[in-house]
């Protein structure tokens, strides 16, 4: 095992920096520690060798890049969470006409096709446009082809059930080559696109926002400019949804949203 | 980096455990009488679903604040915190705890590795370290790195642990760690928790 410093880590910031214009500075320091460390250990390196490695464009940098901004993500992850959207959250949406939802942060689209299969199950796909974004264009590449692996499907599936889904997930993919393709009529909805929270603004204005296991990543100081632009995207009376570990507490916006679930993180905007 | 006051003295006591440390930790706990001169984390490996248990258990009992920290959280001193399942925890040299979602060390979420490397590394005084029963090997190299920190790290002597690998391998990996049995721990945990300084 590596053991890195926090001047260390400083020293590999900037070094990236340079390397590939992306700036982690806005990023906590524990998480990227440990990230940094555990990619030396991986890739049996030192800093120093890694440092000498990280030219401009190199395949290290991006390696290294998506080591650090952790994208891993599961269909229907915490599967409470989709049950509490059905229950406290679809009720209010009701009277819209057309509906618009934003998943920031996305990954490979996977909570995306999650929420659009909710929305389909509950009669609202028709007349909702999801906006799934993400600062990684790889990613995103993977997300508008919605392919998974039959491993990966297999924990999806647990998911959806303990989500009470109400068919079968397998009903919203097919098998091609061993691997699961999501259906035309889940993914039609969904605009995937890349968007940096940390640098790009408001695009459009949402009834409803899913930024879970994101901000996880970030220092307290970007976390609350970042809920200034969720706060901003949210039409009033509109939801915010945050991971299982994430709330409010220092957000800076606290006062501006009724809790709707304590444990699931859902909130309402309401002044 | 961020500025912090330091005028809040704050020292950290780290305990680590797996299978067969459930029992100890329950009596490190009962000899919580009065709040403790330091930040007392517990890293309990712990099934996905399994609610919060311990400080429920033991709230009531003592005037102690225990809880299952927020994260960015202020870590205190008198407190004793539980790191929650399924995420791990680190400890921020800003003196704030944070939560990552990312991959498990040897299976395990919270890693007591992920915990006790970054508390080495935080700049926070760590008055000691405990590692206690378990089958997996986590927790080895945090508590190597806390002992060449020059941290006091204490281990359960394997003979008396119900699974005995977790501290073999943490003496494995350093020879230096401080050996401590049932008979003796309560005492010296007591001691050091309610030491001035450290
Ligand atoms: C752990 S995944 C979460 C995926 C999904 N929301 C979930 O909860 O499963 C975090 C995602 O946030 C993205 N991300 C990190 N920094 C970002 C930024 N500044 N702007 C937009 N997305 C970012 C990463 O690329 C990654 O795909």
């Amino acid at each position: 095992m590596n053991l890195l410093e926090y001047p260390d880590l400083e020293v590999l910031i900037m070094q990236i920096r340079n390397a590939s214009g992306f700036d982690f500075s806005g990023y906590a320091r524990p998480s990227l520690l440990r990230r940094a460390s555990r990619y030396l250990t991986k890739n049996k390196l030192t800093l120093p060798q890694l440092i000498s490695h990280l030219e401009p464009e190199s395949d290290i940098v991006f390696d290294l890049m998506q080591e650090m901004t952790v994208n891993y993500s599961e269909m229907f992850r915490d599967p409470d969470f989709f049950i509490g959207v059905k229950s406290e959250v679809f009720t209010y949406l009701e009277s819209y006409p057309g509906l618009r939802f934003w998943v920031a942060g996305c990954a490979s689209g996977e909570e995306a096709f999650s929420l659009a299969i909710l929305l389909k199950e509950c009669g609202y796909l028709n007349r909702s446009l999801i906006y799934a974004t993400d600062l990684n264009n790889k990613v995103l590449t993977a997300a508008r082809e919605g392919v998974f692996t039959l491993s990966n499907v297999r924990t999806f599936s647990e998911n959806y059930l303990l989500a009470h889904g109400q068919n079968s997930l397998s009903d919203y993919y097919h098998v091609s080559y061993n691997k699961a393709v999501i259906s035309r009529e889940i993914r039609k909805n969904i605009v995937f696109s890349l968007h940096d929270l940390t640098g790009d603004g408001v695009f459009n204005e949402f009834q409803f926002i899913s930024c879970r296991n994101v901000m996880i990543y970030f220092t307290l100081e970007l976390r609350q400019r970042v809920f200034r632009l969720l706060y901003e995207s949210l039409s009033m009376l509109g939801f915010l949804c945050l991971g299982k570990r994430e709330t409010l507490r220092y957000s800076g916006i606290e006062q501006n949203f009724r809790v709707v679930d304590t444990v699931l993180n859902i909130y309402q905007k309401i002044k | 980096m961020r500025t912090f006051s330091k005028s809040q003295p704050l020292s950290l006591v780290l305990l680590g455990g797996s299978l067969g440390s459930m029992v100890i930790f329950e009596e490190v706990l009962k000899l919580l009488t009065s709040p403790p001169d330091c930040a007392l984390i517990f890293i309990l490996h712990r099934g996905k679903s399994s609610t919060a248990l311990l400080p429920d258990l033991f709230r009531r009992k003592t005037g102690v604040v225990m809880i299952e920290p927020d994260h960015l959280e202020e870590i205190r001193s008198a407190h004793v915190y539980f790191a929650l399942p399924d995420c791990h925890l680190l400890i921020g040299p800003d003196r704030r705890f944070y939560y990552d979602l990312s991959d498990k060390d040897f299976f395990s979420r919270p890693s007591i590795d992920a915990a006790f490397v970054s508390a080495a590394v935080s700049g926070i005084p760590v008055k000691a370290a405990f590692l206690f029963s378990g089958s997996s090997p986590d927790g080895a190299f945090g508590m190597r790195v806390l002992a060449e920190k020059g941290f006091a790290t204490y281990v359960l002597d394997p003979a008396e642990a119900e699974s005995p690998r977790m501290p073999e391998e943490a003496i494995k990996l350093y020879h230096g760690h401080r050996l401590i049995n049932r008979a003796n721990f309560t005492r010296i945990i007591n001691d050091i928790i309610y030491s001035n300084g450290v």
